[in-house]
């Protein structure tokens, strides 16, 4: 499908989901950033009673999904009881899961300006007042995100793990490990036996964002716009947004910044703290934070294999392959510290 | 045998030519990926001069580690089955639980770790670098 159908057919869908007049689709372009997900954004005019109105917007779609897949409809629920909730997050708009419209299952939110490439928060002059005010909004947001009650949002397709949630989200992980390592990896069977020995019990259950990291930022000179990627939004311990956060992939080499390359655990900890006024388990962060690492380590072995088996003819995608060895060393580090 | 260049002279030269000439002419994405096709074009450079050096090393380490002895193979196919084979056997001790404490953890330890800046050394050298230098600086 090229862009002048998926115009048309947005234009159609949008045109009977608003109960619009008209509807006229103007910019319709690929944005760039994940190679298994489509992101397109667009500018709308819309046209009812007489009046227009124009809206930039953003449609995200996953063509690779089968057509039975419930995610995006999930991932759309989700935004919009954050959206609620005073999350700053894209307001979604229509979702759509008639496959025959655009080939797969999407959704529309509306455009949301700013910035998403982290190294750029990290390095740019502009994001100067940014670097220094983001590890405290991201607390503040992420206290937010915890508060959301999925009973009241009827959040009720995410499955309830009880107070082993860290033991099954253990085991996923190392089932997907068993499953797609194509060679031994003696350094991630010191992490999982590392991380077996330390489960922590989960006596409270949130909803926990599941990727929350610079990448998943749109920011701008005085801070976060917004939070995106909410595919992966589940049930669990909230300290695993905290761990997540300090994985040492998102920190782009600046280590002396764990969190993200912005600042410290402790004054993130603390942020977190003062917003939510719940005290942070620094071990169980600490769970986290190792299985954070390893849980990246995993996933680049999974993006290597769609290269490797022939989903994806990407040169970015095959050289990940070749990073997992850099969660290696950094799971290294991790466990000798803790004798 | 072949004439030179040699295939990593060949390899230098292709990723010079993507770092000067391809990547200051193109933006966004396609600029991003030509970097990662210049910087795995170095990947294999440095994979041709040390994998069989770092193969050898790993498979004696691995050896002593599990109280073997060291076998005698032949060439780089021989060798890299043999490091599978060790690595293997010393992920199923590390999942039993059998290096969880004192020498044999600290042991098991030391040879991964060497296994693994190996690949550093290999995949990403700069990160490794810097991975030692931030070691050094803490107490």
């Amino acid at each position: 499908m090229d862009a002048k159908e998926i115009a048309e057919r947005l234009s159609a869908f949008i045109r009977a989901e608003g109960k619009f007049k008209s509807v006229t689709i103007e910019n319709l372009r690929r944005m760039p950033g994940g190679a298994s997900r489509e992101i397109w954004s667009f500018d709308a005019t819309m046209e009812r009673d007489g009046v227009a109105t124009e809206r930039a917007m953003v449609l995200r779609r996953d063509p690779g999904a089968s057509r039975i897949d419930t995610s995006r409809r999930h991932e759309f629920l989700v935004m919009r009881a954050a959206f609620e909730e005073g999350v700053p997050v894209p307001e979604v708009l229509w979702l759509c899961e008639d496959a025959a419209v655009l080939g797969a299952n999407f959704f529309i939110m509306q455009k949301v300006d700013g910035e998403t490439i982290a190294r750029r928060l990290l390095r740019d002059e502009q994001y100067a007042k940014a670097r220094e005010v983001m590890p405290a909004q991201l607390a503040e947001i992420l206290a937010r995100i915890h508060r959301i009650d999925s009973e009241k949002h009827k959040l009720d397709f995410l499955a309830k793990p009880g107070e082993n949630a860290a033991e099954t989200e253990l085991r996923r992980y190392e089932d997907s490990f068993r499953r797609l390592a194509l060679e031994p990896h003696p350094a991630f069977e010191l992490a999982f036996r590392y991380l077996y020995q330390r489960i922590p019990k989960t006596p409270r259950i949130t909803l926990v964002h599941g990727d929350y990291r610079i990448g998943n930022v749109i920011f701008g000179p005085n801070g976060v716009h917004a939070i995106l990627d909410w595919e992966l939004a589940h049930l669990g311990d909230p300290m695993e947004d905290l761990g997540w956060m300090c994985v040492r992939a998102w920190r782009f080499g600046a280590d002396h910044m764990p969190v993200g390359g912005l600042g410290t655990r402790e004054a993130f900890f603390a942020a977190y703290e003062a917003a939510s006024g719940i005290k942070v388990d620094r071990e169980k962060v600490r769970f986290w934070e190792v299985f954070g690492n390893l849980r990246w380590g995993i996933i680049t072995i999974s993006q290597a294999r769609t290269y490797i088996d022939g989903f994806v003819p990407s040169v970015e995608l095959a050289s990940i392959g070749r990073r997992t060895a850099e969660t290696e060393l950094e799971l290294l580090n991790l466990v000798e510290r803790d004798g | 045998m072949q004439d030179r260049p040699t295939a990593i002279e060949l390899l230098e030269a292709a990723a010079n030519f993507v770092d000067r000439e391809i990547v200051p002419v193109t933006e966004g994405a396609r600029q991003f990926q030509s970097r990662v096709v210049a910087s795995v074009m170095r990947i294999v450079a440095r994979e041709l001069k040390l994998e069989e050096l770092h193969l050898r090393g790993e498979i004696e380490a691995l050896c002593a580690l599990l109280g073997q002895p060291k076998p005698h193979l032949h060439g780089r196919d021989e060798l890299y089955d043999a490091a599978v084979k060790l690595n293997e056997e010393l992920s199923a001790k590390i999942r039993a639980g059998e290096v969880d404490r004192g020498d044999s953890r600290e042991r098991t330890l030391m040879v991964v770790r060497q296994a693994v800046e190996n690949k550093l050394r290999i995949a990403n050298p700069r990160y490794l670098e810097s991975d030692i230098a931030a070691r050094e600086k803490k107490p």
